[in-house]
Order: structure tokens, then C-alpha cells, then sequence
């Protein structure tokens, strides 16, 4: 279950498979050497995904800011991209490592206290037949930090524990407890 | 409602994650607890939601005229940083100059030895310095260019190599001291092109 295409997992680079892969590389080589118009390609080829777990991770508003900041560390951090794993992969881990940084700081910043199971009261009832994708979505932003952590990069990205423990400095047994209750407050949320 | 103290199994049940036993034994417990089987039809729903999920929704707008705007502002740190490595390598070809003219200049004399001795060690100083920026600036180079760099690094050090020991037996040998210096200057100078691409 193991995250492991990045970019090249969204829809319309699906059928590119492989050579998207090659030219993400290409691309990374040269933007390592300076080349900002490959860097340019990079961005178009990763941005979406990389806004989309930024916003998930933490807020729409707060998504924009981040999004650049992993994108100017990504310019900065070029030079240790070995080309060992996709270029997607290195992106996505760097930012994951970009955001829990920075939510750190926000945490702090943020006058509402989201590490309490009762968050999820602010979402609505679900009369019958509303969209449940949109309630799942304003559910998951409404975890816990914690729980909505390893839910997204378990559930939603495909991490797995062991990277998840690695990525974010906690055991295995604390990944897949904040997993669980991520679940059961999902679970309860749209049961309501 | 689900039995509490089957959480983590009920969990680990529809990740895939249980050993063949404990799988079994969860399953002998769905047989017979309708409300953990519900919670792991909604857990099951849970991840299936999880997996319909866009992955890719791209910013309300374009992000990268920012990003490209900083990048440009933080320009003039790499433009520091070609500067500096700059004054470092031509310090180190001054000190590589002085040293070979010294030792191709004055005619032999008894003292060629210890002019020597010290030319060596003015070289070793001033490619270990250049040798110590190529290492910190490896990283920012293409894996190709690094491979040629490294041959003709291992070429022309066998070259110096060569000539430095022939020097050793006959120190007041102007050809050789002529094919040390040849072969010096051609390290400094490919070691001064890498540090400024490497910069770059």
C-alpha cells in the first residue's frame, strides 16, 4: 500500500506511466542545475497534488502559503534528489515533512483547540440523500491533527505505518491508534 | 454497536493486516456479533469513501509566478555563493602559480629539494581546499558530470602522480618539473570549472 507514484498518479498522467516518470527526472536534473523552466514543469506536473495534501493537511486558506514554501524548499533541496525513488515520492515526502512543520506553527497561531473528539459537532446533520462527499470531506478537515494525519496519509495516500511512524516521529502502535480514531470519529460523524 | 474491546482488530481485520489466526478468530466473532459486522461494513465504507477522494485538485490560482519570484530573490545568496568559491579557487591557483614558478624559474641549486617539498605542499593545499568546495557542491551536479569529472580527475592525478615521483629522483629535471606543472594546472583548472558549475 506503499505511496509510490506522486504525480504521476493523478488521472492524466496515468497513461503517460513510465515516460513521466523519465522526464519528471530529466526535469529534476536540470533544475538542479539551475534551470527554472524545467523547475516550471515540475510544479505543473505536481502542483494539484501537492496543494490537494496541503489542504487536507490543514486548511484551504493556510494550503496556498504552504504549497509555495514546498515548492521553494523542493528548488533549494534539489541537489539530494538521487533519482532512487520518483521524483513524485521525493516531492510528496518533503512536503508532508513541509507541513507538519508549519502546523506546528499553526497549531500554535490557532485560536480553536482541534485536538478535542467534540470538533466534529460543527459539522451539520446529514439529512438523508445530501452529498456525502463533501461531508466526508469537511469531516476529515475537521479531525483531530493527530488522527487527521495519519488518516490522510493512510487512508487517503496510502502510507504506510511504518512510514507514517517515520515521517512524523512516532511509534507504529501510535500510528495505527490515531488511524482508529480518526475512523471512529468519521464513523461517528456521518452517522449523525 | 460494536464490541469496544474489538477495535483494533475490527480495524486491522479490514486493513488486511491480521495474521491468518487472529483473522479467523475476528471472523468466528462476525459470526456471531451483528453489531461489529455493521462496523465493519462502515469501515469498509469509510475506506472505500477514503479511496474516491480527488488526489489532485490544483490551487484557485496560479501559484507559480510567486514561487518563481522568490526563487529569483534568493538568486543573489547562489550569486554570494559563486563569489566566494570563486575567490577560493583563484586563491588557491595564486598560491598553485607562485608555487610552479618557483620551481620552474630558478635554475637548480642544492636548494631545489627544499623548493620542491614546498611546491608539493603548496599543490596539496591548494587542490585539498578546491577538493573540500567540489564535496560540499557534489550534490548539485548531474550524476553524469560527476562520472566524468571523476575520470578525468583519476587521469590527470596519474599524471601528477607520475611526474611527482620521477621529480623525486631527479628534482633538478626541468622536463619534469615542466610536466608537473602542466599537469597541476590542468587539475586546478578543471576543479575551478565543477566548484563554478556546481554554484551556478
Amino acid at each position: 500500500m506503499s505511496y509510490s507514484g506522486g504525480g504521476t498518479m493523478t488521472p492524466s498522467q496515468d497513461s503517460e506511466g513510465a515516460p513521466a516518470r523519465y522526464k519528471d527526472g530529466e526535469d529534476a536534473a536540470l533544475a538542479a542545475g539551475g534551470d527554472i523552466r524545467a523547475f516550471a514543469r515540475l510544479y505543473g506536473s505536481h502542483s494539484g497534488r501537492i496543494f490537494n495534501l496541503a489542504r487536507r493537511m490543514t486548511t484551504s486558506e493556510a494550503a496556498v502559503d504552504i504549497t509555495q514554501d514546498i515548492f521553494l524548499r523542493a528548488w533549494e533541496k534539489l541537489g539530494t534528489f538521487r533519482g532512487e525513488s520518483a521524483f513524485g515520492t521525493w516531492l510528496h515526502r518533503l512536503a508532508v515533512n513541509v507541513i507538519l512543520a508549519r502546523r506546528a506553527t499553526l497549531r500554535t497561531e490557532r485560536s480553536r483547540v482541534t485536538d478535542e473528539e467534540g470538533i466534529l459537532d460543527v459539522l451539520p446533520g446529514r439529512p438523508g440523500g445530501s452529498d456525502l462527499g463533501m461531508d466526508f470531506e469537511r469531516a476529515v478537515e475537521h479531525l483531530p491533527d493527530g488522527a487527521k494525519t495519519v488518516f490522510v496519509l493512510y487512508d487517503v495516500e496510502g502510507y504506510r505505518h511504518e512510514e507514517i511512524a517515520q515521517l512524523t516521529g512516532v511509534a507504529v502502535g501510535t500510528s495505527k491508534a490515531q488511524l482508529f480514531r480518526a475512523r471512529r470519529l468519521l464513523r461517528e460523524a456521518l452517522n449523525r | 454497536m460494536m464490541c469496544p474491546h474489538m477495535d483494533a482488530q475490527l480495524n486491522e481485520y479490514v486493513d488486511g493486516t491480521l495474521a491468518a489466526r487472529d483473522r479467523a478468530s475476528v471472523e468466528a466473532h462476525l459470526a456471531e456479533c451483528a453489531g461489529c459486522r455493521a462496523a465493519v461494513a462502515e469501515l469498509r465504507s469509510l475506506a472505500a469513501a477514503a479511496a474516491t477522494l480527488p488526489k489532485s485538485i490544483e490551487p484557485g490560482r496560479d501559484l507559480w509566478a510567486a514561487i518563481e519570484t522568490r526563487i529569483r530573490q534568493r538568486a543573489p545568496r547562489n550569486v554570494q555563493r559563486v563569489w566566494w568559491f570563486g575567490a577560493l579557487a583563484a586563491a588557491a591557483v595564486l598560491v598553485l602559480a607562485f608555487g610552479i614558478y618557483r620551481l620552474t624559474a630558478r635554475p637548480p641549486d642544492r636548494r631545489m629539494g627544499e623548493g620542491w617539498v614546498a611546491v608539493q605542499a603548496d599543490f596539496d593545499r591548494a587542490t585539498d581546499e578546491l577538493g573540500v568546495i567540489l564535496a560540499a557542491e557534489r550534490g548539485r551536479l548531474r550524476p553524469e558530470t560527476v562520472a566524468v569529472l571523476e575520470h578525468n580527475l583519476a587521469i590527470i592525478d596519474a599524471a601528477i602522480g607520475e611526474s611527482r615521483a620521477a621529480l623525486a629522483r631527479d628534482p633538478a629535471n626541468a622536463e619534469l618539473r615542466r610536466l608537473f606543472a602542466a599537469a597541476s594546472r590542468q587539475k586546478v583548472e578543471l576543479l575551478q570549472w565543477v566548484t563554478r558549475v556546481a554554484a551556478s
